[in-house]
């Protein structure tokens, strides 16, 4: 690099040679000699500061790159990598696993594991989700033409190549019912869960996340009816609870079930907090019918078959069990956090 | 959408004020759609009197207030007054005059235009010595108008409205509005006009509902006489206009106004009034051109008209708000140019305002879908697009266009003239009856319900139904454009019967087990194993910003980018866990952890990693680790942070049955994963019976721990967790339990100082399956150190050789044969690979 300021080049060459002597080579950055430089400028006549403070800047960004030069020729000693521990480490001190006490699962995992053996249990399988994904899967093949206004439901991240990032567990849904079709010819259910990382183009807050988790349910058999829709659900949110509760639907709109649902359950006892009407029931997630459309689109004959599907939002879910305050300590990384849950 | 109970009352023949608020709520919720918020303006008003201005005079010490003296009949209790009984308010007001009557909120009182904030509660205080008990309100405080400049004038109109009334009462405001999410009535266009929600509330109350006259009227003839054109019919499926002549524009009625406040409208004048008042009852927008404005725009004669826009025409909104046009945007226009953007607003040239004489009425309908295209582009979202891209019926256009002159003529005077009617021939019976089965729909529902009390369900609603034994012929209403399909007949007919009667039961199931995801349950596996190895699950973002892929090495142009990110922070799908967890090591240092273990199983997306059978991008499945410590915790001869990494990797391959080779590297791998590495502190790790490729385990380079603040002490791993399950359970390590004393003996081992010690643990595994295969031995090794004297050129491996006979007692001279010939082996290959 060339330099028009012969009091910086002047510098460089001295920077040079220090940094040659120099045994922590970070130390370099720190040196009089860049120091004594920025306090020129103000000294400078006022046109010429610009010009000069690029340039000090220049050369300090050309010094910080001679670090990563030296990184791997750093003064450490080469190490052998298949090697359980360097040369002369005492027995004490060589390296172990930490104490079982830290460590922990992350609650959202541990949730949708709990989740997932429920629905083993009640004969759902279980299968992840995309998170990259196309618009015929997050949209289209559930019934949401373009353009349509139910589309404004989902603030959806898009990347520049045209994909999605899915805004809900739905955007698996046309896959597993093709997947699973085949069970539907030996007489068996369509049944399985997705629960997975899903994201929405919103403002983060103490309730809101651009990125959270949701666990979807698919259901289709013959003769399926919205009662068994409402049982189902009663039944999985009863074991999850561990105590036997009510549950009620209340009319809503998704393009891709009809009717669409939302379910409430009866309040569980151990999130019970006062005796108001707003505290009897819990609205928990969205459900319906499958859209005749949707069946149809995976190959399933909607007059032969019929079926049901649900999302649901998990971190509700553990902020009420644990009465976390604030949603964003999710994915925070924050030890304090992590280190509360088993 | 909101919902004025008293309005909706003008047209139902059920008594909804019979029906307790709590109640008709509840039944909204259970059969309509959620309720978002309640609004009772009775309780906002309610602490509102109306009183007259008895005396004003100038405040002394300011030149703005004013002293006013006021007459509440002494219908405010707490309140100090004079002799006379009235009440001192100091008012900034310019149009206080004596005998005025005006709205007065008294100390103690809730400013209704905080009601539904944070609320504002009066009291009394003193402005320039003077002492004001309450206010006397404007238009804007009691959220009538956005309309502040001075108080609102009470207009003596009857004899309802004197001092001492409520305020509330006196303006029909003593009214329940209750806010239902538009989300709900998405394929419901009916639902965003007071009638359909009316209609509704019969049909869930199991009473018959009776449209108004006028609106099933579809056969109406729209005047001719009036020069249009409608070139493009499929983005405006029927475009009407009616011209009115000699009109006065003025305030609407109190009437017109209070229903519109009611739900949140502000009145304007009485022609901008009734297009809203119209809007708000049938969910049809309509739009009033002034008639002299807009033949001022046009080259020939008088004619507006429908059609696309030409891209960079511009026009000024309403709002003043000027907005350059697309070809995908369709405008009204006269032969000279655009003057409203139809079906989202109209424009400022051609706006009705209190000279308007002559107006251009225009009713029509849109593609909801260009409509919503057009909103989205120009980020312009009003009551006309939430109405329009939900699908309205073209056969409300006629209907609504005559209904709305009428009124007009009636409040504003003036004549009907001429009219366009783009499609008067438009019926409502062109559409097949759906035909359903009751069989089926009780299939559906799960319910026993009747051929026939389906049909009287549906008739409450205005469905005309034919039944036949078990077979209905079901015709929806003009307005109901959703109905298309039998499960719409089954959704109407469930809601309308009520869900919470529908019988309740699960699904049979046969007894077979769910085969468990194994993908899955691997993962759980591993949680399990790293938690009771003390480390935490990290969660962390998919997206990551710029600088942290320039920090840790990676080239952003490898990652998938989102269009619409948040923020820079969220720009990039991240190509490998790695640096969000490095990303996450310095907060906590700084929060006080010395020491820790971080990891995180997810996908990563990469671009060259190329598409699947869906022509998706591939998901990588990975699993990061890292380990963080600062100095303090890590003392300089525990050695270097590499083996920290290794020893969790050790861990999990000794757990899951299978071991692991790491390879040396002799350059930089071309790997976004291996980027944050410092390649010469780092291995590749391989699966030690497949050979396969898992990922990289290592420290990091200079330059990223430098920019992520990582300490000294700092490690990890990323590897391919599908990979790695792959190789889970290769390896059985079970070795008989030995019946015979067993004997040790260490040897060590002189090696140069560069040489592997992979290398010679695998000369060790060799030589004792050897020795094992020959001869009944039971043997295992154990490494005891590795020790390198200061300056010298090798270093010394000591292993620990446990030995037992299977048979019989081992001696001590077979003892030192077999560790003999151990020893022997390992230095002949050792002096092999060295020379």
């Amino acid at each position: 690099m060339a330099y028009l300021d012969p009091q910086i080049t002047d510098a460089l060459d001295s920077l040079k040679k220090e940094f040659k002597d120099l045994k922590d080579k970070s130390a370099i950055l720190r040196s009089p000699t860049i120091k004594k430089l920025f306090s020129e400028i103000p000294k400078l006549e006022p046109s010429k500061r610009a010009e000069f403070g690029k340039e000090v800047n220049k050369l300090k960004i050309e010094v910080t790159s001679w670090l990563d030069d030296v990184s791997s020729e750093s003064d450490k000693a080469p190490i052998d990598v298949t090697a359980p521990f360097d040369l002369n480490v005492p027995a004490e001190l060589r390296p172990k696993t930490l104490n079982a006490s830290l460590g922990s699962i992350h609650p959202i995992s541990a949730e949708l594991d709990y989740i997932s053996d429920i629905a083993y249990r009640m004969g759902f399988n279980v299968e992840s989700s995309r998170l990259i994904d196309d618009d015929y899967h997050m949209f289209t093949s559930l019934n949401f033409p373009d353009d349509h206004p139910a589309r404004d439901d989902y603030d959806t991240f898009m990347t520049t190549d045209g994909l999605i990032a899915p805004a809900h567990t739905s955007t698996m849904q046309n896959r597993l019912l093709k997947k699973y079709k085949p069970n539907l010819d030996q007489g068996l259910p369509i049944a399985a869960i997705i629960p997975d990382r899903v994201f929405r183009n919103e403002d983060l807050d103490a309730t809101h996340e651009h990125t959270f988790y949701q666990f979807e349910g698919i259901y289709v058999a013959k003769d399926v009816a919205v009662g068994n829709l409402i049982a189902t659900l009663r039944t999985f949110l009863s074991e999850y609870f561990k105590q036997d509760l009510q549950a009620k639907i209340q009319p809503f709109y998704f393009p891709f079930t009809e009717p669409s649902f939302e379910l409430a359950i009866q309040r569980p006892d151990s999130l019970k907090k006062g005796d108001t009407e707003a505290d009897q029931w819990l609205e928990l997630l969205g459900c319906g019918m499958i859209h005749p459309n949707v069946l149809q689109e995976a190959g399933i004959d909607p007059r032969e078959y019929s079926g049901f599907a649900w999302g649901c939002g998990v971190e509700r879910l553990i902020m009420m069990k644990y009465e976390i305050d604030d949603i964003r300590h999710f994915q925070s990384g924050k030890l304090e956090f992590l280190r509360q849950f088993s | 959408m909101k919902f004025s109970i008293n309005w909706a009352q003008k047209y139902s023949n059920v008594d909804l004020k019979a029906i307790s608020p709590d109640q008709l709520i509840a039944s909204i919720g259970e059969q309509l759609g959620a309720v978002e918020e309640v609004e009772d303006l009775a309780q906002k008003y309610k602490d509102v009197y109306i009183v007259k201005l008895v005396r004003v005079v100038k405040h002394p010490d300011s030149d703005k207030l004013s002293l006013c003296l006021i007459d509440d009949a002494k219908q405010v209790k707490n309140v100090k007054r004079n002799a006379d009984g009235l009440v001192q308010i100091v008012c900034g007001a310019p149009n206080v005059k004596v005998g005025m009557l005006a709205a007065w909120i008294p100390p103690g009182a809730i400013v209704p235009s905080t009601f539904s904030g944070k609320p504002l509660v009066l009291e009394a205080k003193k402005l320039r010595g003077k002492t004001s008990h309450g206010m006397l309100a404007s238009p804007k405080e009691l959220d009538l108008s956005d309309e502040h400049e001075g108080i609102l004038e009470v207009p003596a109109k009857n004899k309802q409205v004197k001092a001492g009334a409520l305020f509330g009462s006196a303006y029909g405001l003593d009214d329940l509005v209750i806010d239902l999410e538009n989300k709900m009535f998405t394929h419901r266009p009916d639902c965003f006009g007071m009638l359909g929600v009316a209609r509704e509330l019969a049909g869930i109350n199991n009473q018959q509902f009776e449209s108004p006259d006028w609106y099933t009227a579809t056969g109406q003839k729209i005047a001719s006489g009036f020069d249009s054109k409608n070139d493009i019919p499929s983005e405006v499926p029927r475009f009407t206009l009616q011209v009115v002549k000699g009109i006065e524009v003025k305030p609407s009625s109190q009437e017109i106004q209070n229903s519109l406040i009611a739900v949140g409208s502000k009145p304007i004048n009485n022609i901008v009034d009734l297009t809203n008042y119209y809007m708000h009852l049938t969910a049809q927008p309509t739009h009033a051109f002034d008639y002299d404005k807009v033949k001022k725009l046009c080259a020939g004669k008088v004619s507006i008209f429908p059609r696309l826009a030409k891209t960079g025409e511009k026009l000024q909104l309403l709002t003043g708000k000027t907005i350059e046009l697309t070809d995908k945007d369709i405008v009204i226009a006269t032969d000279k140019q655009p003057i409203a953007l139809a079906g989202i607003m109209g424009g400022k040239a051609t706006e009705v305002d209190s000279t308007t004489k002559n107006i251009i009425i225009e009713c029509a309908n849109f593609n909801m879908y260009t409509i919503r295209r057009s909103s989205m582009h120009h980020g312009l979202f009003t009551d006309a697009v939430t109405r329009f891209n939900k699908g309205q019926s073209s056969l409300q256009n006629a209907v609504v266009l005559s209904k709305l002159t009428q009124a007009i003529v009636e409040d504003a005077g003036g004549k009907a003239a001429d009219g366009y009617d783009s499609n008067p021939e438009m019926l409502a019976d062109h559409w097949p009856a759906i035909k359903v089965n009751s069989d089926f729909v009780n299939s559906r529902l799960g319910s026993d319900i009747s051929a026939t009390e389906m049909a009287s369900l549906l008739q409450n609603v205005e469905f005309s139904v034919a039944v036949k034994e078990k077979s209905l012929a079901v015709s929806p209403p003009y307005w109901r454009t959703d109905i298309s399909i039998v499960e719409d007949i089954v959704e109407e007919i469930g809601r309308l019967y009520g869900y919470s009667k529908l019988p309740v039961e699960l699904p049979s199931r046969l007894i077979r087990p769910v085969v468990k995801n194994s993908e899955l349950q691997f993962k759980q596996d591993l949680r399990r194993i790293l938690s009771a190895a003390g480390a935490n699950e990290v969660l962390s973002y998919s997206f990551v910003s710029e600088k942290l892929l320039t920090n840790c090495g990676q080239d952003p142009s490898e990652a998938y980018k989102l269009s619409n990110a948040l923020s820079p922070q969220l720009q990039y799908y991240r190509m490998s866990l790695t640096p969000s967890l490095l990303s996450r090591v310095h907060q906590n240092i700084k929060a006080g952890y010395s020491k820790f273990v971080i990891y995180e199983i997810n996908k990563t997306h990469l671009k060259s990693h190329g598409v699947d059978s869906e022509g998706l991008p591939i998901e990588m499945e990975m699993f990061s680790l890292v380990y963080g410590s600062d100095s303090k915790q890590h003392p300089a001869k525990a050695g270097s942070a590499y083996y920290q990494a290794k020893a969790y990797l050790d861990h999990i391959a000794q757990k899951l049955g299978t071991s692991f080779h790491y390879q040396k590297l002799d350059k930089k791998p071309a790997y976004q994963v291996a980027s944050p590495f410092d390649w010469q502190r780092s291995a590749l790790v391989t699966d030690h019976n497949s050979g396969n490729t898992l990922g990289m385990i290592g420290e990091f380079n200079r330059s990223t721990a430098r920019n992520l603040k990582l300490p000294e002490n700092c490690s990890g791993f990323e590897i391919n967790y599908k990979q790695l399950m792959e190789s889970v359970g290769s390896l059985n390590r079970y070795l008989a339990l030995a019946k015979f004393p067993s004997t040790t003996k260490d040897i060590t081992i002189e090696v140069p100082l560069d040489y592997c010690y992979g290398l010679l643990a695998g000369y060790v595994e060799h030589v004792i399956e050897q020795l094992a295969a020959k001869q009944p031995l039971r043997i295992s090794s154990q490494l005891i150190d590795i020790f390198h004297k200061k300056s010298a050129k090798s270093k010394n491996i000591t292993i620990r050789i446990t030995m037992s006979n299977k048979d019989k007692t081992l001696t001590s001279d077979q003892a030192t044969a077999i560790s003999e010939q151990i020893s022997k082996y390992l230095s002949d290959n050792i002096q092999k690979t060295d020379s």
